[in-house]
């Protein structure tokens, strides 16, 4: 389904054929559902919040002002439900100071592995503050593009781009505290 | 570690599959929200709230409006547009003008922040 069958199938539901629906439910599933899941990494929820979002999106077809994509009005609609249920029963983070030790030492000999850098990376993303932690995780979600992540969070582009500099800026920091013990461990050896 | 490792630690996330049931289910919602009548206006919580609004209203405009059609002996009625407008700056002030103004903008931009908040903060 392309952009104009999303207004073609928008047009039909407006017009009173509900079942045209289904359409931009089977198109957007997947995206709706990946996006919940950045949020609390739980694919059970994740999938709740996906169609907790679909059924406002429904509701209000008729506000969606055709100047933007179609997408770009669901996402929005969507990150911002996502972030109230978020608001309303956070995913359990520990806080960014508290994230100090290691989650796996590595075996011996074997060093630092790229998968536990990766993973500690994407678990200081958690750790983050909330302002932060969203803005990047719209930000990769939407393939990096800072208006797109601008658009989702209703924030002016600079205030997005200040915000993705802090959170990267935080995150390298805390991630070599967290993975010096090891390198030194290393190196001792 | 450079902005590249992270743009590409972060780029790389597992991507979940919707489970089969998934478009049903949303289906299902939306076919039991267009079968249900449209929610009634709740007229009979509101009208109590909209008799006081009326009379408060009322009694705003009636205290307002008194004091000039009574007339004030000492005062000779004003003539002219700056007369006019001096009479309404004493009026505004009389009836505390200012503090009604800042009611109402704060009232305003309180309900415009809940529609926001409720139509979920997409205009566009």
């Amino acid at each position: 389904m392309s952009a104009a069958e999303d207004q073609a199938a928008v047009e039909k539901v407006l017009s009173g054929d509900h079942s045209a629906f289904e359409g931009i439910v089977r198109r957007w599933q997947g995206p709706l559902v990946n996006l919940a899941y950045r949020f609390c990494r739980d694919p059970s929820r994740a999938e709740e919040m996906a169609q907790e979002a679909f059924l406002p999106a429904y509701r209000s077809l008729s506000q969606w002002r055709r100047e933007a994509a179609f997408s770009t009005w669901l996402f929005a609609l969507a990150t911002n439900l996502y972030r109230s249920e978020l608001r309303r029963i956070p995913v359990r983070t520990v806080p960014l100071d508290d994230v100090m030790e290691p989650m796996e030492q590595p075996a011996i000999d074997v060093g630092l592995q790229a998968g536990d850098r990766d993973r500690a990376v994407r678990r200081l993303v958690f750790a983050l503050p909330r302002k932060y932690r969203e803005a990047l995780i719209l930000f990769y979600f939407h393939g990096m593009d800072v208006a797109s992540t601008a658009r989702s969070l209703a924030l002016p582009v600079g205030t997005v781009k200040a915000r993705l500099s802090r959170g990267r800026e935080m995150l390298r920091s805390k991630l070599s505290q967290q993975l010096m013990p090891l390198q030194l461990r290393k190196e001792a050896r | 570690m450079r902005d590249d490792d992270l743009d590409r630690i972060l780029s790389s996330q597992q991507e979940i599959i919707p489970s089969s049931g998934f478009v049903d289910a949303v289906m299902d919602a939306v076919r039991r929200e267009s079968e249900a009548p449209p929610m009634p206006f709740p007229w009979n919580r509101a009208l109590p709230g909209l008799f006081a609004a009326c009379f408060t209203l009322v009694s705003v405009l009636v205290a307002a409006i008194t004091p000039f059609t009574r007339g004030t002996p000492t005062r000779v009625l004003p003539t002219g547009l700056l007369s006019a407008l001096d009479l309404i700056l004493q009026a505004w002030q009389t009836i505390g003008g200012n503090w009604i103004a800042l009611a109402l903008i704060v009232s305003l931009a309180s309900v415009k922040l809940s529609m926001r908040f409720v139509s979920g903060q997409v205009g566009w």
